[in-house]
């Protein structure tokens, strides 16, 4: 009888969900400035210190151990939100991508998959170093490997973003707030 | 519960009208050439159709017994189960086709995903049997019960996946798959409830719902295939060295 009754409470929560997303499909533009700002607002800087694990070896030495998992854990923390934001990025580049490749232009048509298919392996990516900063906080003690690839590319990514002409050069206050 | 003359006359309605309502679908779809891209639904609309035709026409032949009425309407069952599945593996074709990344990795997801739900359903078949396992009917039942939470939780997968990703869907492939989840889902309810409850009140009120859900499929279905596609607005924005530059810095962004 429980198992009818969680298939039924199941199925009810299949149908919301279903509705949220048939709503807010309708609701959605690509929008193009807010997804260059989503890119451009992550400060790798403060990123890269934040994974960084010769940074890590010396808060290890320096630190006692319940204060070292404590910063550990903030800093995996920290990190996750801008996993999470540069996921974010990667999802609204992937609609660009796609929005481009319905053009009748063939090129920019072709370059579109190429933005969608590079942008979909981004967000891939970002839930692989969520799911590594997820366990970081969970056992603190694990001895990390860095993310350098990630953070030195994602840093070529933002400067060549700053140099699109169209777009303004400052920094997003947003990414003030966050790397501070 | 439902024996009284306006809910029969509803019910008839719910029965009927959903069927006449697939006949547009079909028409549509074949008037937009959308049957070459999506054969298995074109097939799966045309199949729902004749099934409906020919239990339609059982209904009204007399020699026909109420035994094999139900052993007719569960071998259509599950010719409909494995059609429904046919379209869900095409929508998810369809919405991955042009990446060749998420032809792969996305798939091998949606394949686990299958799997383990195959497997709760097996479980389920075997350890909550319901109420009437002795019934053959009652079984097919439950078969349906383990089909429709196999196709609702592949087709949220599906959604939630492509939400997550920032995969866009064209219309008629979101509303196909939207109107199955909401079919898929209600069907897993009812059959849920079908196959623990068999008192015939019960059981009116379940075709109550389920043909009532499938009124509701078509209708989105329709809306869907008659709405036309969103414009890109990104080529008037963009040119498309800038496309480029992004390309190409992304791709150094992933380069390992």
């Amino acid at each position: 009888m429980i198992a009818v009754w969680a298939l039924v409470a199941l199925a009810f929560v299949a149908l919301g969900i279903l509705a949220y997303i048939a709503i807010r499909s309708r609701t959605r533009p690509v929008d193009l400035e807010k997804a260059v700002l989503a890119f451009r607002s992550l400060d790798i800087d403060a990123f890269r210190n934040l994974v960084d694990s010769a940074e890590e070896d010396f808060l290890r030495d320096n630190l006692p151990p319940r204060k070292f998992r404590e910063i550990k854990r903030q800093r995996a923390w920290a990190a996750l939100i801008y996993a999470r934001e540069a996921g974010r990025a990667a999802t609204a580049l992937a609609r660009i991508g796609q929005a481009a490749q319905r053009s009748s232009d063939p090129k920019i048509a072709a370059s579109g998959i190429q933005v969608a298919e590079n942008a979909f392996r981004l967000r891939v990516q970002t839930i692989r170093t969520g799911l590594y900063l997820l366990t970081e906080i969970l056992l603190p003690d694990l001895q990390s490997q860095s993310l350098p690839h990630l953070v030195e590319q994602y840093n070529r990514a933002a400067e060549t973003l700053f140099r699109l002409g169209r777009f303004p050069s400052r920094r997003d206050p947003v990414a003030r707030s966050k790397s501070a | 519960m439902l024996g009284s003359g306006w809910q029969r006359v509803l019910l008839f309605f719910l029965w009927v009208t959903p069927h006449a309502l697939l006949a547009v679908v079909a028409v549509i779809t074949w008037k937009r050439r959308l049957h070459r891209e999506l054969p298995c639904f074109f097939a799966f609309v045309v199949y729902e159709i004749g099934e409906f035709l020919l239990l339609f026409g059982l209904r009204f032949v007399h020699s026909v017994s109420g035994e094999v009425y139900a052993y007719i309407f569960s071998a259509t069952l599950l010719v409909s189960i494995a059609l429904r599945l046919g379209v869900i593996d095409e929508v998810s074709k369809n919405l991955f086709r042009e990446y060749d990344f998420l032809k792969v990795s996305a798939r091998r997801l949606l394949q686990c995903v299958a799997a383990l739900l195959l497997g709760i359903g097996t479980l389920l078949a075997v350890y909550a049997p319901g109420n009437n396992s002795a019934k053959w009917h009652a079984g097919v039942f439950v078969v349906n019960r383990g089909a429709a939470m196999v196709q609702c939780g592949l087709l949220l997968s599906l959604l939630l996946l492509s939400r997550f990703m920032g995969l866009s869907w064209r219309r008629p492939v979101f509303g196909i798959t939207l109107g199955l989840g909401i079919l898929s889902s209600v069907d897993l309810a009812t059959s849920a409830l079908r196959a623990e409850f068999t008192s015939p009140a019960m059981k009116e009120f379940l075709n109550l719902l389920i043909t009532g859900s499938s009124f509701v499929c078509v209708l989105i279905w329709i809306g869907y295939l008659l709405v036309p596609e969103r414009k890109p607005a990104f080529p008037a924005l963009v040119p498309h060295d800038e496309v480029e530059i992004w390309n190409r810095e992304l791709q150094h962004l992933l380069k390992h």
